[in-house]
């Protein structure tokens, strides 16, 4: 069976950390775009097509919980899964308030996080089947009505 | 002047005697000594508040047992007896301590009189010292607490810095583990030692994983919660995990928790992490067949909670050190020296203190009291552990 690979996006400003995880999500068969800042992450979603953003919180600049607010309003559809310190629940909910899919304590488990990859995915797939019937239902009706 | 201790010293025996009998009437009993000598082998066996001194007598002269006495016992007081013609005596003996002086003949009241200035003043010095000793301890526990509270700021951010090295580090060795499994790496020489050094290298990333959650954990800041809670139900719960543990050992743990009045109102999951220490370190320190009994009192406003082990103990010289920082007499791999460190900070937050006592070879008890209420005046704000800390040292 050929695993279809998650479209992820991987924002952290830690460069070293983004490059190795990258590296391992593809050594998994996972097709990775790496940022390292808020800003880049959502320059990427406005031209790439990304099912899944893994989402450092504790970053320079714009942070994650900025950056997460942001992606929810301009680009619903996609996940996010935010990797928070330890100690920071609170930013956590925060996180699951806006729409993340769920979060990851750093250093993180890969298994943990292939388990909540995956599940991110599955949401994100199920979503866009269920707006590509209403749309369906919606072209039909209107065709009907002219 | 109920309890002064009074020594009546003179070499003249029935003026002694009557001054003595009259003072008993009026309340005050008086030991009596005849000479100097004896004035300071009474004092040697029993402490006296007040010393009334007869100047003139053979051998051991009043001011030479004055100087004594001063010497010897700083918070005696001495009231001089001089005889009417030698006030130049009284004078001396101020100078050198005495507390007065009076010239024979003496007047009763004049005496009681000056007995109580003496006495009052005795008493107030020791007011003095007593709050001056309280002052000290205050601002000792003002600085441990400040220390505490610092400690645990630099923790959390060392701990937080470490979390991105140790990540980059577990990404990089995962990832050449993957690569090591794939076909096109079957057959490079030494695959085996690869694998087994990849592998002690993730084992050393969760054991510094380890170190920096217990850091975190007692430094964090934002997830203190207050509930009313069932301490029967969190033994019960902080049992369940160590279970296993215990039953690999052959090791028994014993509930004395079904009391009434066994619910508090404190933060749930830090006290569970509290017993989760305590009880993995009795387990640790006990032999197979021994016992661990966790028991719940309540006295008044407060509840008592102890954790009892008939383990190894623990030595004199490490008791004082237990509770410091990554103290820890287990092998590298097994303690992080953390637990009672961070058990200590957390129940300290929750207003309650903890106790220890141990007997080598016999077993070990640690004990930790905490009030039924916490008591946050500042509402949510108070979940923040700085202003509970900070609430800790303006309470001293
Ligand atoms: N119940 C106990 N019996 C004997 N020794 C104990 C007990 N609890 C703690 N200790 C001693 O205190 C040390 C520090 O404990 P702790 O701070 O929990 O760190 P760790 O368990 O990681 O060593 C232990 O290494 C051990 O020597
Ligand atoms: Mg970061
Ligand atoms: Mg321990």
């Amino acid at each position: 069976m050929i695993k279809i690979p998650t479209r992820v996006l991987l924002v952290d400003d830690e460069k070293d950390f983004v490059e190795m995880l990258s590296l391992r999500l593809e050594e998994v068969g996972e097709r990775v775009t790496p940022a390292h800042s808020g800003q880049e992450c959502l320059e990427i979603l406005e031209k790439d097509n990304i099912d899944v953003v893994v989402l450092d919180i504790k970053m320079p600049g714009m942070d994650g919980i900025e950056t997460l607010r942001e992606i929810k309003r301009r680009f619903p559809i996609v996940e996010v899964i935010m990797l928070t310190g330890h100690g920071t629940t609170e930013t956590a909910v925060e996180g699951m308030k806006l729409g993340a899919f769920d979060y990851l304590m750093k250093p993180a488990d890969f298994d943990d996080l292939a388990v909540k990859m995956e599940g991110a995915r599955k949401r994100k797939d199920e979503q866009e089947e269920r707006i590509r019937k209403a749309e369906a239902t919606f072209l039909l009706r209107k065709s009907g009505n002219i | 002047m109920e309890g002064i201790r009074l020594l009546l010293v003179d070499d003249e025996e029935e003026f002694r005697g009557t001054i003595a009998k009259r003072l008993t009437l009026r309340g005050i009993s008086p030991e009596q000594a005849a000479s100097g000598e004896e004035c300071l082998s009474v004092l040697e066996k029993m402490p006296m508040d007040v010393v009334v001194l007869d100047v003139k007598m053979p051998g051991m002269s009043g001011i030479e047992a004055l100087h004594h006495i001063k010497e010897k016992y700083p918070k005696t007081e001495v009231i001089l007896l001089t005889g009417h013609a030698t006030t130049l005596d009284g004078v001396e003996g101020i100078k050198a301590g005495a507390f007065d002086y009076l010239s024979k003949p003496i007047e009763l009241d004049h005496l009681i009189g000056k007995i109580k200035h003496a006495y009052d003043k005795i008493r107030r010095e020791e007011e003095k010292l007593k709050e001056a000793e309280f002052r000290e301890k205050m601002e000792q526990q003002m600085i441990a607490t400040e220390r505490l509270a610092s400690l645990g700021t630099l923790a959390a951010g060392v701990a937080h810095e470490i979390n991105n090295p140790l990540a980059i580090i577990k990404e990089s060795a995962g990832w050449m583990k993957l690569i090591l499994k794939k076909d096109e790496c079957a057959e490079i020489p030494r695959k085996q030692d690869f694998d087994m050094a990849l592998n002690k290298i993730e084992k050393g990333v969760e054991r510094a994983k380890r170190i920096t959650l217990q850091l975190l954990g007692f430094a964090r800041k934002d997830d203190s919660v207050l509930a009313e809670l069932n301490l029967k139900e969190l033994a019960d719960e902080a049992i369940r995990l160590v279970t296993r543990e215990a039953a690999n050992k052959d090791i028994e743990i014993v509930q004395e928790m079904d009391i009434p009045g066994n619910t508090i109102w404190s933060d749930p999951y830090q006290l569970r992490q509290v017993l989760i220490n305590l009880l993995t370190n009795a387990i640790h320190a006990t032999g197979s067949g021994g016992n661990i009994t966790i028991k719940l009192e309540v006295i008044g406003e407060e509840v008592a909670l102890s954790v009892q082990d008939t383990g190894q103990g623990i030595p004199k010289e490490n008791l004082e050190r237990i509770f410091e920082p990554f103290f820890s007499t287990k092998s590298p791999g097994e303690g992080t020296g953390l637990g009672l460190f961070v058990t200590r900070g957390i129940v300290e937050k929750l207003g309650g203190k903890i106790e220890v006592e141990s007997r080598l070879g016999h077993g070990t008890s640690f004990c930790i009291k905490l009030p039924k209420y916490l008591e946050v005046k500042e509402g949510l704000a108070g979940r923040d552990h700085t202003d509970i800390l900070n609430k800790i040292i303006k309470m001293g």
